[in-house]
């Protein structure tokens, strides 16, 4: 003050009050340049963000929506119900103006996704995508699309909201296109939108705009329109990759809200969450390390993950507080890309007054190029099984080639087992052949055949393992022929690794191994073997892969069991092969 | 130095400290939702036809008071509310203002209970073109504890609205917010309309139409207005002004004509607003094949809600003989649907 004072003092009033009259056009002037600033940045952003919207098209041209590129080989993202309508191929206009050729790639029909693939380039420009658990009521948000396929040079419509709500459920119609956690928005969202990606104010991707709520006005923008959340299309995404129908999962018993608390109301007696002990009145604490207090949190958090995904569950009973972990169940098990419902049907998404010349590519699908067609294979229970292949060949190939480097592996493998820190100690000798799978633990013999094994003949303490070796030794011969049918099922969270891990599934008679894969090494870092109906899987972890006495072998085995989920950790010590 | 600099001084740095609380403390989006989610109540009540079933509403008192719409949701009775954090409350209606078009709830709770609310009197008339933001359950997007729904938009207008549903004409003399927000949306009536810092502005208005456009208005009756309304029908005053009796105009089935052709006698139609309950039924006549029965509340024809004798009578006579209508009554705390052809 006393600054000022002297200051004012010598300059007068005249001086004075001009002083005033600046420092208010100051303030004006700065929350101008403000108010410019945020625009500048907003139009920045939207430069940068707008190369990553596809405009979605069928191949002559008709119906459409909208998509997002999330890698620069041309992998997008859009709804199932947008690219239904389009077959197997479908023109795809980015804002550059270009019309490129996509092929579908996989589909999530119960989430209402969809993965396709642009074809011609491998610089492709694509969204960085941001946490939508963070995303919050009020944040501002921005839809990129093509509504009402305005742009007849692709580029995308902007339109601008606030999140008017997270953690949305939105019924499924029929059983399929199930809006779980999903974003509600009030930017504009009107038909055409579909697929497109929904960004926050900084350009990060967060969501998918896929629905709204329709009513009186007709199919247009109600200020209520709802996004797939990024995190949940974040767990379909590699799944996507391989071809797949991608499903979503059932935890095998149901819930109901009874006085804000999740109550668990039948459970199915075979399932594994009854093994693990939970009973019907038993109230739900947590799913997937989520607080639960409604049926519908229940619902959100199971609706945002793919069918086989291991999950921890918490709940309480009469005898406290119990943890476990569950397999999802298949949902649909689809054979065939589901019918869209009739009121899901896409309507013409242009505008009625849409002119015939903003239909491109008017070619025939049966037109279309060797190069593209290849890229398609048809097989039930797969959306595109080409891309299965690659898939299985990316994880198949590396394991081949470090196993055939030792050549022909032996017939009969004899390997020295010896638990660390097991209580009761244990201890044995395992005999590995193509028919059978001996061990002799603490001097007790247990004998398993390799074609029809039983669960009888498991040893009790480690029940499981020697069916789990008999498989095991089968994917180790490298033979392309070991087993009935193998599929590339995506990545999945692995529990208990807790890291990310890729997903081969292979059946043999009424075994279903999934072999994990992490961190681009060869061999696999574990397996989970179903082996009979209503018995516990045997999962094992594999450790310190070695070539030992002449076959490719880890040098420790981990296996969780028991009530408790137990891990036990085998050490391997001397290998012959005859 | 002398006075006139100090003053300016003065006034001076009091303008700059306000200025810089003011930005200090204008609240964020989230902070005003946090703050206005919990006065929202969730409605849910009878509805039939394109009538919903559900609606929004906003609590003004402490001891659990919820200014609303006075739509068929109230008029056909049967409301609970969910308010912010799940629970489920037995509502009474403590009021209704033809005029305001506004309905006073009252949330059936322990007397010891206290609820959050938004001060009337606290209620701000911001210029036209500011921020605001609306939140309502529309279109039932949120269950049990889930928050409401939030949009945002700027004032367009402050008129006077000229709106019709149907035969109903909005009564509303002084002027409403028009907004560019969608809030003319299934089940959003009665929800709250707040400036960009949160301060109460509006009660959201339904789903209706203008007068001369036909398009559907998104429009809330301001706040400021309703404030001595809530007061009055807190403490049970009459609101709103005597009118000539608007059945005087309006064609109506008298009561002789719906004795003899329809059978149905009505609850003799001594004050103002004799809610519409059947007295008696004429054996083997039109009103008994049809299934009506004795003390039967009718509550709407069709989609339009009947609130009173004479409603019944009028809206009767908008119809030519030989058409079906459908009626909807209450019995015995039951929505029973009855087909009827105009005789």
């Amino acid at each position: 003050m006393p600054y000022i004072e002297l200051h004012f003092r010598a300059a007068g009033r005249v001086v004075l009050l001009a002083l005033i009259s600046m420092l208010a056009a100051v303030d004006c002037v700065s929350a101008q340049q403000s108010i410019a600033e945020r625009e500048a940045a907003r139009v920045e952003t939207i430069r940068r963000i707008s190369p990553s919207v596809v405009c979605v098209m069928a191949p002559n041209g008709e119906g459409g929506g909208s998509g997002v590129l999330i890698s620069a080989d041309g992998y997008a993202i859009s709804n199932y119900h947008v690219t239904s309508g389009s077959g197997s191929f479908m023109k795809c206009g980015l804002s550059n103006g270009k019309l490129y050729d996509g092929v579908i790639v996989g589909i999530d029909p119960t989430g209402d996704v969809a993965l396709i693939q642009l074809q011609g380039r491998t610089d492709f420009e694509f969204a960085r995508p941001g946490d939508s658990d963070q995303v919050r009521v009020g944040d501002e948000v921005m839809a990129l699309g093509n509504p009402f396929l305005l742009a007849s040079d692709f580029t995308p419509t902007v339109t601008y909201g606030i999140v008017s709500g997270v953690r949305r459920y939105q019924y499924p119609a029929n059983t399929f296109l199930e809006y779980t956690d999903c974003i509600q928005i009030d930017a504009s969202i009107n038909p055409g939108n579909s697929g497109g990606p929904l960004f926050d104010i900084q350009g990060r991707w967060i969501g998918i705009n896929g629905r709204a709520s329709f009513e009186k006005r007709g199919r247009v923008n109600s200020g209520a329109a709802y996004a797939i959340s990024v995190n949940q299309v974040q767990l379909f995404i590699e799944h996507l990759k391989c071809g797949l129908i991608v499903d979503h999962g059932v935890p095998e018993f149901t819930v109901e809200t009874v006085d804000g608390e999740v109550v668990v109301s039948q459970v199915a007696e075979v399932s594994e969450a009854w093994r693990r002990g939970l009973r019907p009145r038993a109230q739900i604490v947590s799913f997937a390390g989520r607080v639960v207090t409604s049926a519908n949190d229940f619902q959100n958090v199971l609706g945002i993950f793919p069918e086989g995904t291991r999950l921890p569950l918490s709940w309480r009973d009469k005898d406290g507080q119990h943890n476990a972990t569950i397999r999802l169940r298949p949902l649909h098990a689809f054979q065939k890309a589901p019918e869209l419902p009739d009121e899901r049907q896409q309507e013409p998404d242009g505008h009625p007054e849409t002119p015939e010349e903003s239909q491109p590519g008017k070619e025939a699908p049966d037109k279309l190029p060797e190069s593209l067609t290849r890229l398609f294979v048809e097989r039930d229970g797969f959306c595109n099984y080409y891309f299965n292949e690659v898939q299985q060949q990316r994880l198949l190939n590396p394991l081949r080639e470090r196993v055939g480097s030792l050549g022909k592996a032996g017939s009969g493998w004899k390997i020295g087992l010896a638990a660390s820190g097991a209580a009761p100690v244990l201890s044995g000798e395992l005999t590995l052949g193509s028919a059978a799978a001996g061990l002799k633990l603490n001097n007790v013999p247990f004998l398993q055949n390799a074609d029809d094994p039983l669960p009888s003949e498991e040893p009790p303490q480690l029940p499981g393992f020697l069916t789990a070796m008999l498989q095991l030794r089968r994917l180790l011969s490298g033979d392309k022929a070991a087993f009935n049918e193998q599929v590339a099922m995506g990545r999945t969270w692995h529990l208990p690794l807790a890291k990310n891990v890729d997903v081969l599934l292979t059946r043999e008679g009424a075994r279903t191994c999934r072999w994990y894969f992490a961190d681009g090494a060869p061999l696999p870092v574990g397996v989970d073997v179903e082996y009979g109906q209503g018995i516990d899987e045997a999962r094992l972890l594999f450790q310190d892969w070695a070539d030992r006495g002449g076959a490719v072998f880890p040098g420790r085995v981990g296996m969780v069991s028991g009530e408790k989920e137990v891990l036990t950790w085998l050490t391997v010590g001397d290998i012959s092969v005859k | 130095m002398n006075m006139f600099v100090q003053i300016l001084i003065l006034l001076l740095s009091a303008c700059q400290a306000m200025a810089v609380n003011a930005s200090a403390d204008a609240p964020s989006l989230s902070q005003v939702v946090d703050m206005r989610q919990p006065v929202i109540v969730k409605l849910f009540g009878a509805g039939a036809g394109s009538l919903d079933s559900y609606g929004t509403g906003v609590l003004v008192s402490k001891e659990g008071h919820v200014l609303t719409v006075w739509n068929h949701l109230v008029s056909t009775g049967f409301l609970t509310a969910v308010t912010a954090d799940g629970r489920r409350f037995q509502v009474e209606t403590v009021g209704t203002s033809r005029d305001q078009d506004v309905a006073l709830l009252k949330l059936k709770a322990d007397g010891s209970e206290t609820f959050p609310f938004i001060d009337l009197t606290q209620a701000k008339d911001p210029e036209v073109g500011s921020t605001i933001y609306a939140f309502s359950n529309m279109f039932r997007v949120a269950a049990g504890n889930e928050p409401v729904s939030v949009v945002h938009g700027v004032i367009a207008a402050r008129v006077p609205l000229e709106a019709k549903q149907g035969r109903w004409t909005f009564p509303v003399k002084s002027p409403v917010w028009l907004i560019d927000a969608i809030t003319n949306n299934s089940g959003a009536a009665g929800g709250l309309l707040t400036d960009a810092n949160g301060a109460p502005v509006g009660l959201i208005g339904r789903e209706i139409r203008h007068a001369a456009s036909r398009t559907w208005v998104n429009y809330a009756v301001p706040l400021t207005t309703l404030a001595s309304v809530v007061e009055a029908l807190q403490t049970g005053q009459k609101v709103d002004s005597k009118r000539k009796d608007p059945a005087a105009d309006v064609a109506m089935v008298s009561d002789q004509e719906l004795t003899a052709k329809f059978g149905i006698t009505m609850l003799p139609n001594v004050v103002e607003r004799t809610p519409a309950y059947v007295d008696n039924i004429v054996a083997g006549s039109l009103a008994q094949t049809s299934g009506l029965q004795r003390s039967d509340l009718i509550v709407l024809v069709n989609d339009a809600v009947i609130t009173s004798v004479s409603d019944f009578q009028q809206q009767l006579a908008t119809y030519r003989s030989g058409q079906r209508v459908s009626l909807t009554v209450n019995r015995e705390q039951e929505l029973k649907l009855i087909e009827l052809r105009i005789p």
